[in-house]
């Protein structure tokens, strides 16, 4: 009985030892922290600092850094503050806007909280900037790389496209004795051939083609193809083909109309009618593209361009083509961007640092390790500035040039969160018929149809027409 | 009495005004909410009454009735599952058998494993091709399933995947197994009694205050299920696990709706309080406290 | 006896099986922490690493601060343990031991905070501990410990307490002791396997817990290691070897301190000198 009651006395006399310590130490941390945010609050002339929010793995947050280094060393009197959100940064800058605590520039996604932002009129117009700015307008970017929450008010921009591309592994084409996937888009194959193509490279565990009358699509061992059924993928095919989530005035919903309906239809029956790509359930036997097409697992996958860096990684040889055509070649252009937020106290400077982050010579490193691409037009167009990330590099193979670097110039379609209003209820929609779809159990007409009506209630427009 | 209401009252005090302090505020804030269109990124809200309730209960919102009905299927699989294979691994790792503090360990070993590294398991185990759970079925000659990804099977396949996390739930079933005196099974044993009535006579009995505790927590925490949806299913097939949690985080967070996820939020405290109330009603009949106390 | 070993050997089956169950992500984390990125995510899996990649540890441990997002962690889970083993015990010896008016409705009252779902009180508690000026600080982790430590843990030494026989309580009275006696010289004492439990919890859970200082820090200084796991993922893709092996770093702590921590609950109530 004794000892029980020391015991409590020592629990509590260390209780208040480290409550005591901890509190000193605490009070501290937030006293300095206070002091920093008071001076940039109260703006003294000399010394300005600029919060900034990202997410991003340790390279990527690497690249950030040096876009940043730079630019404080062009502008000794700015003080960049990095705060990296590791994960759930929706959540976190969701909190951060509710206490008014909103940094002065943020990575955004358009698929989630960077237009119900923008919508409240928390992002500031780039236009203004990009119309007075001496050295960029909106001309300099690749195509589709600007967010507009309307025309003429643009309120993010992308350090860096995203295409979607074929990559593929050239050893199975050789001991196929199949032509490899064209690079140039005036040779793309249609889509016919793509399924030729790919029947020819499915192989079950009896080694037999996906033309083989035999052929037991229940254990498959080689795919032609992988396909994921995220909106991104088949995005390009629907665009390729003429068709559209939404009409060309935003008034109506379209999934369900021949063109939308054809090219699911299509990508629903390399999995189901000619068993050429894994289903989405099957799809979770197939790992990362990079190793997917290493271990043969497939021979081609629809992905993008992102992946370069991954595949550069893994050695073997593989390579990039364009994608199959239905109607009109077509790539959906991804990206993430920066946006400012209106609150902001030093707007140029925001956009000074903005700029500084998207210069393709502040992320280099990502660009060439085959992750990012360049957002200026002319590392695409200029031989020289195209030389530095395109040739002898592990992440750019043969193919690159002409089914990647040309293509998303001249074919580039944006990404449909970035011009269809209230795309995330749309698909909430969407996405729970088109699951029946990939199933086979309803074909895509079946499947659209029955969920136009309570679409269309959600179409609220499209952000690109006035 | 007097002055066991001052003692009571001292004793509990940190933890009422915990309760005041940090806890009550932020509730009454989203009751509040729930009548306004609150949204995040909006300068103003303006009070909507009880329009958001209406619409919860007008139909015009189907998601809400079928995240309703996912989460009572997972809440009435979950629940006695989970109590169960608890209270039945907790016996095994209460024998006097050598490793027992291995093998205890390993037991919570999964409840320590980041999620996202055992959504990977999930994935694998699960996985209708290439997965353990169907080469073992194949093996046993048993019909095969698509577990997490079709319609049908999406819920069960979850509760399994929670089951690799009931870790908490045995260790306290296992504290409160150690709480039973040993002469108690000595006198059974005395009157020549086997395994099965000092279960039934002492085990069982004694552990009920231990039992009535992993039930209403089970209860409460199955409610309120949010990660498998948001690392394992997204919701999906077909909505099919659009869990109410996770449906009311996509409304109050991805579609900046706070005001309704508030509205939903506090149907949900009404039905856990009406099922945690029920349980505590009952507990009076079948919950045995040495102390002599009743709840 | 014939039976009992019997018994004993189905129960030891019975273990082995469950066990091989349990133990299968656990091994996952380890076997991943250890692979390279393409040999995590072959299909079928394979369980040994081929080549070992042993600098998985060392290029995790310097890719991020991970010493500062250990001392952060340490001093909030420490904090946290003792204020919640304290306050916890004794708000549940308020709850179960002394009678008084109102006892079960104001815990009725208390138990209503875990029935609202987290998503919606998050935000009005981070407007709350901003507006005291503790916003990047530690209080908002640590302080509400010390505050009861959460109903979890008041309710589940509650259960406990309520089967301590209520003689021992009577016979104190008797020799004139006072309600903070019993408590320190009887209860306390008596309930070490289940304030052990607590104490347990209290430690994994606010090692584990994300969504807390996510929420609440903004510094990288402050950062703990669950902030610092989810630093792998990238925007494309995640550098998933790194992640398994800061991953593994982190749950091998949890797995000492339960090994330890289960030895003092698993002997029981029978050692603490109450016989029946």
């Amino acid at each position: 009985m004794k000892r029980s009651n020391k015991s409590i006395v020592v629990l509590f006399a260390m209780m208040l030892m480290l409550v005591s310590v901890l509190s000193a130490c605490v009070r501290s941390d937030s006293g300095s922290s206070q002091s920093s945010s008071n001076s940039d609050g109260s703006g003294s002339k000399d010394k300005i600092t600029l919060r900034m929010t990202v997410w991003g793995a340790p390279e990527e947050v690497d690249a950030y850094k040096f876009g940043i280094q730079r630019f404080e060393e062009k502008h000794p009197h700015i003080k960049v503050e990095l705060q990296h959100i590791a994960a759930d940064y929706d959540t976190k800058l969701t909190t951060m806007v509710a206490g008014n605590d909103v940094p002065d520039i943020a990575m955004m996604e358009s698929g989630s909280i960077a237009y119900p932002l923008a919508e409240q009129g928390k992002f500031l117009n780039l236009q203004q900037f990009l119309d007075n700015d001496p050295d960029i307008n909106v001309d300099s970017f690749v195509p589709n790389i600007t967010y507009s929450l309307e025309p003429g008010n643009v309120i993010g921009i992308g350090p860096g496209p995203e295409s979607f591309v074929l990559f593929y592994n050239e050893d199975i084409f050789k001991e196929a004795g199949v032509a490899p996937p064209p690079t140039k888009v005036s040779e793309a194959w249609t889509w016919d051939e793509f399924v030729e193509v790919a029947k020819k490279l499915t192989i079950d565990t009896k080694g037999r083609t996906a033309n083989d009358p035999d052929f037991d699509p229940k254990n498959i061992k080689q795919y032609g193809v992988s396909v994921s059924t995220w909106w991104g993928v088949y995005s390009n095919f629907i665009y390729s083909n003429g068709g559209d989530f939404v009409s060309e005035d935003g008034t109506r919903f379209t999934l369900n109309e021949p063109a939308a309906v054809d090219a699911l239809q299509k990508m629903s029956d390399l999995m189901n009618v000619h068993h050429v790509a894994p289903s989405p359930v099957q799809a979770k036997n197939i790992p990362a593209t990079n190793v997917a097409l290493q271990t043969k697992k497939v021979a081609m996958v629809i992905d993008g361009q992102w992946a370069s860096a991954g595949l550069a990684q893994s050695k073997f040889n593989f390579n990039v083509g364009v994608m199959p055509v239905l109607e009109e070649p077509v790539t959906t252009v991804v990206c993430a961007m920066f946006s400012i937020f209106e609150s902001t106290e030093h707007p140029q400077e925001a956009w000074e640092l903005m700029k500084a982050l998207i210069d393709p010579e502040a992320s280099l490193e990502m660009i060439t390790s085959g992750t990012w691409m360049p957002s200026y037009k002319d590392w695409y167009t200029e031989p020289e500035l195209l030389a530095r990330w395109t040739e002898n590099l592990d992440a750019r193979p043969s193919g690159y040039k002409d089914a990647v670097v040309d293509v998303i110039l001249t074919h580039g379609h944006q990404t449909p969160t970035g011009y269809v209003k209230n795309f995330n209820k749309i698909m909430d929609i969407v996405n729970p018929a088109l699951d029946k779809v990939w199933l086979g159990q309803q074909t895509a007409q079946e499947a659209m149809d029955s969920i136009a009506a309570k679409a269309q209630e959600q179409v609220q427009g499209r952000r690109d027409v006035k | 009495m007097r002055k066991g209401l001052w003692y009571g009252l001292l004793f509990t005090a940190p933890a009422i005004l915990g309760f005041l302090i940090f806890t009550l505020g932020p509730m009454v804030a989203s009751l509040v909410l729930s009548l306004t269109d609150y949204n995040v990124f909006k300068d103003q809200t303006s009070f909507v009454g009880f329009a958001n309730y209406a619409k919860l209960f007008s139909g015009e919102d189907d998601l809400f009735y079928k995240s309703l009905g996912v989460t009572f299927y997972f809440v009435l699989l979950r629940v006695p599952a989970v109590i169960i294979i608890s209270f039945a691994v907790a016996l095994l790792l209460n024998m006097n058998v050598k490793g027992r503090a291995v093998f205890r360990t390993i037991i919570y070993l999964p409840s320590i494993v980041p999620a996202v590294a055992s959504a990977m398991i999930w994935m694998w185990l699960m996985n209708p091709d290439l997965g353990l759970l169907n080469s073992m079925l194949e093996w046993l000659n048993l019909p095969t399933s698509n577990w997490l990804y079709s319609e049908g099977s999406v819920i069960p396949s979850v509760v399994l995947t929670t089951l690799w996390g009931i870790g908490s739930t045995v260790i306290i079933f296992l504290a409160g197994l150690a709480g039973i005196p040993q002469s108690y099974y000595e006198a059974i044993e005395v009157d020549g009694g086997g395994w099965f009535s000092k279960l039934r006579q002492i085990t069982i009995p004694m552990i009920t205050p231990t039992l009535f505790f992993n039930a209403i927590m089970t209860l409460i925490n199955s409610f309120q299920v949010f990660n498998e949806a948001y690392i394992l299913t997204q919701g999906g097939p077909n909505n099919q696990s659009l869990f109410y949690v996770f449906y009311l985080w996509r409304t109050g967070f991805r579609d900046t709706e706070m005001g309704y996820a508030s509205a939903l939020a506090w149907v949900l405290f009404v039905i856990i309080m009406i099922f945690t109330y029920i349980v505590f009603k009952t507990s009076k009949s079948w919950v045995y406290y040495e102390g002599g106390e009743r709840p | 006896m014939r039976q009992s070993k019997l018994a004993l050997a189905g129960g030891y089956a019975a273990l082995i099986v469950i066990s091989a169950m349990f133990i299968i992500p656990f091994v996952w984390l380890v076997r991943s922490s250890l692979m390279d990125l393409s040999q995590i995510f072959t299909m079928p899996p394979e369980w040994i690493p081929k080549p070992f990649q042993w600098g998985n540890f060392h290029r995790a441990l310097t890719a991020l601060p991970f010493d500062v997002f250990f001392t952060n962690t340490m001093i909030i889970v420490v904090s946290v343990l003792v204020g919640t083993v304290i306050t916890s015990s004794i708000a549940a010896f308020g709850f179960s031991r002394i009678s008084w008016k109102g006892r079960d409705t104001v815990f009725a009252i208390l138990m209503t905070s875990m029935m609202l779902p987290f998503a919606v009180t998050m935000i009005p508690s981070f407007l709350g501990w901003q507006m005291l000026g503790f916003y990047d600080t530690f209080y908002p982790l640590i302080v509400p410990a010390y505050f009861g430590g959460g109903i979890f843990n008041i309710f589940l030494l509650r259960q406990f307490y309520l089967t301590i026989p209520r003689d021992f309580d009577e016979a104190a009275f008797v020799d004139g002791a006072s309600y903070f006696q019993i408590y320190s010289k009887i209860i306390f004492p008596l309930s070490r396997s289940a304030l052990i439990v607590v104490a347990l919890f209290s430690f994994l859970g606010s090692w584990n817990d994300f969504m807390g200082p996510l929420i609440y820090l903004k510094s990288d200084r402050l950062f703990t290691l669950a902030l610092g796991l989810q630093m792998f993922q990238g925007t494309y893709t995640a550098q998933w070897d790194l992640l398994m092996a800061a991953s593994a770093m982190v749950v091998i702590p949890c797995v000492i301190v339960f090994l330890v921590g289960q030895r003092y609950f698993l002997e029981g109530i029978t050692l603490t000198g109450l016989k029946g």
